[in-house]
């Protein structure tokens, strides 16, 4: 039952808690003390909520100052992705970004761009257009190009006019050495023009090596030759010296970082070098006639001469070969720097945010490019490579969308696993993802600057994971140093040797990230250092926001990375986290929990003489806990049987101090608690169907509150957890203890009126609510400490000492669960006592006015009864069975005590017997009314109440039958006596018919009061009592002389009614006394004999035939006796009369 | 005939017996628990485990016509059980402070024991708080006796004179009276501050020393 009423009232608080809403009660009892348990129960969501929102606010503050310039071009709402992820180091890209550069402008772009026009021109395949729809071809190509009119036209008349030539010269520039610097730093900025003689104005350009002396180019070249015997070949080494450096120029276009201002620097670089109009400086020059070309091809060092010098200027290396069509490498690049220039165009002319381009070309792109591959004659291979290695460094300024990586990763892997490229080709396969690299890894070390929930977003993860899994299956050639340690300071590994450990890397990237978020958290979230408790507060802050990136880690991020590379991310990020938590958290707690001091609220319980600070550290402390605490549980999901990790394990060693605060805490808190709830109870029944009133529902409420304090601690050391537990348990008891007495103090007063003739106390409706609520509150305690988890705990303790102590410790607690039931019992009979004590007097006083009017009325103890009923229907109406038994036997107890106060009083004043008749009457009556319902309360005073009614009977006897009373006692006292010391008197008695008949035999060793020692005995018969017996004469018999021993032998016949034959307690009395000439009769002893004991038989049977009774003589020794008292009390003639004759018969003391 | 006439024989025994917090400091293996076991279930066990936290036993006591309830916790004197017994010292009525009187640190870590219970019960200031100090294993031999019983008795002197008594929980010495002089000691602290310029009570507070002073036994005649 106690179980199914805990169990509603955990319904109860759960339901209300669902509600969410606050009754203006709860309101009350909660500003106490600013929602202090309500604050424990919520306050991770509150935390988690505050810290999400402020925390990340923070975050967000601190980031616009770093990206004010991206923020200008990337609008606000779609800006998460680029924002973040373009936010990478700074460091890595330089060297890139000028090889980028000038790698672009190395293609001659008229050449191209006839070449493309020519192809247009000569479209090919079913889906060629017709004439009319080249013309918005042509004009994407010029836009793509950024020429003029004027350019356009003449390259399409010249592409127009030029037929397909039949023989090509392939030239490979490969590389230079040993070139005279022109810089003043000591070196040059190299690039070779190539053209023949035949056609000066026709250059072609490579592109520019930057700080160099021997560069490597090895770029290809197809030059239409038209008389391969006559023409020769001349290839010009120049020093790039361009009025702004590269650098000056990237500086500028800064803001822009991308398409205009890179293809503004290439279209300048590219035409000034195509017209020779340049402040460039030349190396030197070699002239090669082709007749010396062997038609297998060449591959030679040139040395480099320059007019009116004498001296070398360096040697190239140079490849050349004929062939009648276009050579693969030289399509290839062409390709290449097709798909750039495009790709350019389309970035500039869809304004595409960074990362979010899809890969999609415009239509008139798609279909120039098909031209070329077509026209070309390109392996879908060679395409896919030309657009990794074209959009790998494109990205290198404007990211691409990941995906787009991934995609043509995924058509690359197996040719390149197979062997299916050309050894240059996989170079430049690296090269290109040498480019892409950083951005991922930029890309996972900044994660969290991501807008976490975003689609999008978790799609660029997924194409950098992707990515990188991918590349991670392929193996680099040989030398190859996928992570350069310029570009990749964070990493960890060797610097010395070449690193292309993927999986590492991404390791140390995640690594990376979560050891600079830390930082970057505790940057922001600067606090000073005092007080403490904001110390506290800062650590609070901290490890909420790493808890929080770490459960979007595993809510967002993880899955990702586990299924596209197999990679533990969260595991990974919390164990950086873990230890960095531990190094920051520990020894403040350490040091705070040794700091911490007592509460101080022994005295004055709940008035709120405490110092604050003391309350606020170590609510904050438990905050503290509480936050660790959820961080190390994700640490438990996510490495579930890693032991290495401390944090989930140990932490709560660190608080160890701090738990006896909290208990301290919740428990003083739970005072006030209580002392408010009592307060605002208004002592009512919270609803119509229950007994109790709302303080005891508030308290429990209380003790709920603190038992979710406890499975918050969820503290994970079972022989504390014990400790702790029994400590609750004795808290608990302290508060309910505490409950009582404020209840009972709240109820005190009340039911007491006063008018101007009595004051009177009556149980209100109030008392019994306060009963109620105690014990409401007591019977919770067992349940409650079932919810405390108590079997648990020692099922955990067998497990860790052994089964005998955790049957010790079961004890111990059950001992400690039973005393605190008791102690708050026997603060339930205390309240009790107290009613009956406070109902007392009233009852006292209608008792005693009663009887006063005893002689007259008969309703005289009506006010007294009616008082007795109003009071005890209110009490039985409220309480439960136990206590209005309770309550009943100590009402009765007090009554008895009075009752027999005033029998007593009142025998003093000698009343008449009709009061004690009626008193007695009005006992039996109460003793009805209490034993009504209860049995059991027929022991509760069986003494006393035996003693009343004795006294009571007695008094209340008519006079003779208080005589025959006293004789029947003599009677009681004469079959007890052991030896005859008066004497024995010997008869013979029998009823026979109406008859009774009696011989006195003899009487021997009479003792005579005689001086002279012997005495002149005789005995006389009376039947008793006398009352009823007065037309008897008594008979009596010769009186013998001077002896001891008289032989009487005397028959006596007495004729009786048979009423007086049946009556109850009749008695023959034999009195033997001495006579006295003087005319006082001396007494010697008397015997009695119960009608009862004289044997009846018919009239054949004899009186000679009846045995011998011996009667042992006695004479009366109890003055004190109740009865003879009561006879001395009288002022009748026959009791006087009686007290007269009787007096004489005692022997004196 | 008025009622007060008849209230003033109301002399029922109260039901409710005084409740008094009992709580037993000292070293590891002095016999804490075994002294309240002695106390509660007149019982001795030879091999018992150590307590872990803490133990909880209630025995009622009569002392001078008064019965009391004492709810004694017993604590685990190790260090590493420190925070787990000390939130129990709260509302402490009384303290023993326990040592073996064959270890001898555990005598010198009197002190600790006292201030840490000072410190964590939340004591009134100025309030002096009746202590007991117990000397327990007083069966074992003089040989292996390593603080006596005069100085103990110094100590006492110097540390706010708390009674002092030696017990053996193994052979029932003085068990049953340790707990009762505690008491006693409480009640006289208790009347005094109840009645703080009654001068009875001063003589009692002199009479006191004499009695503890007289010798370590003779305790058993003080009480019953």
């Amino acid at each position: 039952m106690e179980e199914d009423m805990w169990r509603q009232f955990y319904e109860k608080v759960k339901e209300s808690e669902s509600k969410k809403e606050k009754t203006e009660h709860d309101i009350r009892i909660q500003e106490l003390d600013g929602g202090f348990f309500e604050k424990f129960g919520t306050l991770l969501k509150e935390q988690h909520a505050h810290q999400e929102t402020g925390g990340m606010a923070l975050v967000c503050e601190e980031e616009q100052p770093e990206n004010v310039e991206l923020e200008l071009e990337v609008p606000e709402e779609s800006g998460g992705v680029g924002m973040a992820l373009q936010d990478s180091d700074s460091e890595p890209e330089e060297s890139d970004k000028h090889e980028f550069i000038t790698d672009a402008m190395g293609w001659n772009i008229e050449e191209l761009y006839s070449e493309v026009l020519y192809e247009i021109l000569h479209i090919v395949g079913c889906d060629a257009s017709a004439e009319e729809e080249r013309t918005p071809l042509f004009c994407y190509l010029q836009e793509t190009f950024k020429l003029d009119h004027e350019k356009h036209n003449h390259l399409l008349e010249m592409a127009r006019a030029k037929e397909a030539p039949n023989i090509l010269l392939n030239v490979e520039i490969i590389e230079a050495k040993d070139l005279k610097p022109k810089d003043a730093n000591g070196l040059s900025d190299p690039f070779c023009t190539l053209f023949l003689t035949s056609s000066v104005a026709h250059r072609y350009n490579t592109s520019v090596k930057q700080e160099t002396l021997s560069p490597v180019w090895e770029e290809h070249f197809s030059l239409p030759v038209e008389n391969p015997a006559d023409d020769v070949l001349c290839v010009e080494v120049w020093d790039f010296d361009p009025a702004e450096t590269v650098r000056e120029k990237m500086m500028k276009i800064g803001a822009v970082k991308g398409v205009k201002g890179l293809r503004k620097l290439m279209k300048e670089i590219a035409v000034t070098a195509s017209t020779g109009k340049h402040d460039n400086e030349l190396v030197g020059s070699a002239t090669l006639p082709l007749k010396n070309i062997p038609a297998s091809g060449q591959t030679l060092w040139c040395s480099l001469e320059k007019k009116g010098k004498s001296k070398k200027q360096g040697d190239v290396k140079i490849r050349l070969s004929f062939s009648s069509e276009k050579n693969s490498h030289v399509a290839s690049q062409e390709h290449r720097h097709l798909l750039r220039l495009m790709l350019l165009h389309e970035l500039e002319n869809s304004k595409v945010e960074p990362y979010q381009w899809d890969g999609k070309f415009s239509q008139s792109a798609e279909i120039i490019l098909t031209q070329h591959l077509v026209q070309c004659g390109l392996s879908k291979v060679a395409v896919t490579l030309a657009k990794w290695i074209e959009f790998a460094s494109v990205h290198v300024d404007h990211p691409l969308s990941f995906i787009i990586f991934s995609i043509l990763l995924q058509k690359l892997v197996k040719p390149l696993q197979k062997g299916f490229v050309t050894e240059e080709e996989e170079k430049l396969f690296w090269e290109a993802a040498k480019k892409i690299l950083p951005s991922c890894f930029n890309g996972i070390r900044k994660i969290r600057k991501l807008t976490h929930s975003d689609k999008s977003t978790l799609h660029q993860l997924s194409g950098i994971l992707s990515i990188l899994s991918q590349l991670s299956t392929l193996h680099p050639p040989e030398g190859t140093d996928l992570f350069p340690p310029s570009i990749y300071g964070w990493l960890t590994v060797n610097e010395d040797e070449p690193n292309c450990d993927i999986r590492a890397t991404l390791y140390d990237a995640v690594t990376q990230g979560a050891e600079d978020w830390f930082s970057h958290i505790l940057e922001n979230n600067k606090t000073t250092d005092s007080p403490e408790e904001a110390y506290l507060n800062h650590l609070i802050q901290v490890t909420q926001l790493v808890r929080t990136d770490l459960q979007r880690a595993i809510e967002f991020h993880d899955k990702i990375f586990q299924q596209s590379f197999n990679f533990p991310y969260a595991k990974t990020l919390y164990k950086v986290y873990e230890s960095k938590v531990a190094e920051l958290v520990e020894p403040v707690v350490t040091e705070v929990c040794k700091s911490l001091k007592p509460l101080k609220f022994n005295h004055g319980a709940g008035d709120g003489i405490y110092d604050n600070d003391r309350l606020l550290m170590g609510t904050t402390l438990f905050e503290l806990y509480l936050i660790v605490q959820r961080f190390a549980v994700l640490g438990t999901g996510l490495c579930p049987v890693d032991s290495e990790i401390f944090l989930s394990h140990n932490f709560h060693l660190w608080f160890h101090a701090g738990v006896a605060q909290w208990l301290d805490i919740a428990l003083y808190k739970a005072l006030q608690r209580i002392k408010k709830a009592v307060e605002i109870d208004h002592l009512v029944p919270v609803d119509s169907s229950v007994k109790y009133s709302s303080s005891a529902v508030d308290t429990l409420a209380i003790f709920y509150q603190i038992k979710i304090f406890w499975k918050q601690l969820a503290w994970p050391d079972v022989e504390g957890s014990y400790t702790f537990v029994a400590k609750i348990i004795d808290d608990i008891c302290r508060c309910s203890v505490f409950y009582a007495d404020q209840m009972s103090e709240k109820v005190e007063g009340m039911g007491e009126s006063q008018n101007v003739y009595e004051k009177k106390f009556e149980v209100t409706n109030e008392w019994c609510l306060a009963i109620n609520n105690i014990d409401y509150v007591r019977q919770s305690i067992q349940a409650f400490v079932g919810e405390l988890g108590m079997e648990e705990i020692v099922t955990s303790l067998a497990n860790f000492r052994s089964q005998t102590e955790a049957d010790h410790c079961q004890r111990t607690l059950q001992l400690v669960i039973d005393n605190a039931v008791d102690t708050v019992g026997n603060k339930i009979l205390e309240l009790l006592e107290k009613v009956a004590e406070k109902m007392a007097p009233a009852i006292n006083r209608f008792l005693l006015e009663g009887a006063e009017l005893l002689q007259q009325e008969n309703n005289c103890m009506d006010r007294l009864m009616k008082y007795l009923d109003d009071n005890l229907l209110t009490l039985h109406s409220h309480l439960n069975t136990d206590n209005f038994s309770r309550i009943l036997a100590i009402i009765w107890e007090n009554l008895s005590h009075t009752m027999y106060e005033l029998v007593e009083s009142n025998l003093e004043r000698k009343r008449p017997p009709t009061f004690f008749l009626n008193l007695h009457e009005t006992l039996k009556i109460l003793v009805g009314f209490f034993k009504q319902g209860d049995e059991k309360n027929d022991t509760n005073n069986p003494a006393i109440l035996e003693q009343m009614e004795h006294l009571l009977q007695l008094y209340g006897m008519e006079t003779w039958e208080l005589i025959h009373q006293y004789h029947l006692e003599r009677r009681e006292e004469q079959m007890a006596m052991e030896a005859a010391t008066h004497g024995l008197l010997t008869v013979r008695m029998q009823f026979v018919e109406d008859l009774l008949r009696i011989e006195v035999l003899n009487a021997r060793n009479l003792h005579p009061m005689d001086t002279n020692g012997s005495c002149d005995p005789y005995v006389k018969i009376h039947l008793l009592p006398e009352e009823k017996f007065t037309t008897i004469t008594k008979p009596r018999t010769k009186t013998h002389k001077k002896t001891m021993f008289p032989l009487y032998d005397e028959y006596f016949t007495l004729h009786l009614t048979s009423e007086q034959q049946e009556l109850e307690n009749g008695l023959i009395m034999f009195t033997v006394k001495d006579q006295d000439f003087l005319g006082t009769n001396e007494f010697l002893g008397e015997a009695f004999v119960a009608f009862s004991d004289v044997p009846k038989t018919d009239m054949t049977t004899g009186l000679e035939q009846m045995a011998q009774v011996h009667l042992k003589l006695s004479r009366p020794t109890r003055q004190d006796s109740e009865v003879y008292r009561a006879l001395e009390s009288r002022h009748d003639k026959l009791a006087r009369d009686f007290i007269k004759k009787e007096k004489p018969k005692f022997l004196p003391s | 005939m008025a009622a007060p006439n008849f209230q003033g024989r109301h002399m029922r025994q109260p039901s409710k017996n005084t409740l008094l917090k009992v709580v037993i400091l000292g070293d590891g293996g002095v016999g804490k628990s075994c002294l309240m076991n002695r106390f509660v279930s007149n019982h001795f066990d030879e091999h018992s485990f150590h307590t872990i936290g803490v133990e909880f036993l209630n025995k009622d006591i009569e002392i001078n016509g008064e019965v009391y309830t004492l709810q004694i916790w017993d604590t685990a004197g190790q260090e590493r059980f420190k925070s787990l017994r000390t939130p129990f010292y709260r509302g402490s009525d009384i303290c023993l402070l326990t040592y073996a009187v064959d270890d001898r640190t555990s005598f010198r870590n009197l002190a600790l024991w006292r201030n840490e219970f000072l410190y964590y019960a939340d004591v009134k200031e100025g309030m002096t708080f009746p202590f007991l100090v117990v000397g327990n294993k007083v069966d074992v031999s003089s040989e292996q006796r390593e603080v006596s019983c005069e100085e103990a008795r110094a100590w006492c002197m110097e540390n706010g004179n708390p009674p002092h008594v030696e017990t053996s929980a193994k052979d029932a010495t003085n068990v049953e009276q340790a707990f009762s002089l505690a008491v006693e000691s409480w009640a006289h602290l208790e009347a005094k501050l109840d009645r703080p310029y009654i001068g009875d009570t001063v003589d009692l507070r002199r009479q006191q020393p004499e009695q503890r002073s007289s010798c370590c036994l003779s305790v058993g005649g003080n009480t019953e």
